[in-house]
């Protein structure tokens, strides 16, 4: 066991991923399904850091600025999901993903 | 040596946290076992060497977003869901594309000896570290460059953003013949 190997991050946001994207098929409840699109996220967020830890310089410092945004763009999904899913929830009085088949109610 | 251990650490726990998320019954198990799994990322975000990702985080995801989770949660308290079957044969059939993406990803990773052949760089300059003023001067140190004018759009994604959440969670806007009058400490 020597120094942290980029590798062995790789390899953790790959089975995070895969994880979250179970979470996400798998599981008929809709805020299981949320949170595996959160997991999702997260997986795509340590590989980019990961990566930009081995560029020298500026270079991996701005690999450190695309996780900055996937973060808002996270928060702005997880908000209008949830009004999305209060709101069908309200009409249908079911979480189930089977009960959401109409576009418009 | 101290960094592979805290490696293993903090990714057994995110994995075990993950895998948590996975098989719970009641989403609010889920939800706190997303903190788990936020955390523990954040944990290792700070070992290699990105203190402000690592506040970000916790601040953004366990303490805004698994808590937004958490509160909504809270008010369909019929969130359990009795009716529908936690696993069915789709869920079953819809771990098969999941593991099979594990699979792929694993094999282009430690299958490339390019992957493996890429090291973390040392940390010693302090500008080398994602700090608060390292990215602060990326971000917006020349006058408007590319991430300083999609840091505004950012802005007005999250504004447009909560104005739509609050147009769909409202009832109807104009609906004279929907109740109006909010419940007693209604939310």
């Amino acid at each position: 066991m020597g120094d942290l190997q980029p590798i062995q991050l790789q390899v953790l946001a790959a089975i995070l991923f895969a994880l979250g994207l179970a979470t996400v098929m798998a599981r008929r409840n809709l805020f299981f399904v949320l949170m595996g699109v959160e997991l999702m996220l997260n997986a795509a967020n340590l590989s980019f850091l990961s990566w930009s830890r081995t560029m020298p310089g500026a270079v991996g410092l701005e690999g450190q600025l695309a996780p900055i945004f996937a973060i808002a763009v996270a928060a702005a999904e997880a908000c209008v999901g949830l009004a999305m899913l209060l709101s069908v929830f309200r009409s249908r009085e079911s979480l189930d993903t089977d009960a959401f088949d109409r576009m418009k109610e | 040596m101290i960094t592979q251990v805290y490696f293993w650490i903090f990714s057994i726990v995110a994995l075990a946290t993950a895998l948590g998320v996975l098989v719970s019954r009641h989403p609010i198990h889920a939800a706190l076992c997303l903190i788990g799994t936020m955390v523990s990322l954040a944990g290792i975000y700070s070992l290699i060497a990105a203190p402000f990702l690592a506040t970000l985080q916790i601040l953004v995801y366990a303490g805004a977003i698994v808590m937004l989770l958490v509160f909504v949660i809270m008010v369909l308290n019929s969130a359990k869901d009795e009716h529908t079957p936690r696993w069915d044969a789709f869920g079953w059939a819809a771990l098969a594309p999941a593991a099979a993406t594990a699979f792929f990803l694993l094999r282009i990773l430690l299958g490339a000896d390019a992957a493996r052949s890429f090291a973390l760089r040392p940390t010693d300059p302090p500008a080398a570290r994602g700090t608060v003023e390292a990215l602060s001067t990326l971000l917006f140190g020349d006058r408007i460059g590319a991430w300083s004018f999609l840091f505004l759009v950012v802005g007005l994604l999250l504004l447009s953003a909560v104005v739509g959440a609050v147009l769909l969670a409202k009832h109807r806007l104009d609906d004279p013949a929907a109740p109006s009058t909010p419940r007693p400490g209604g939310h």
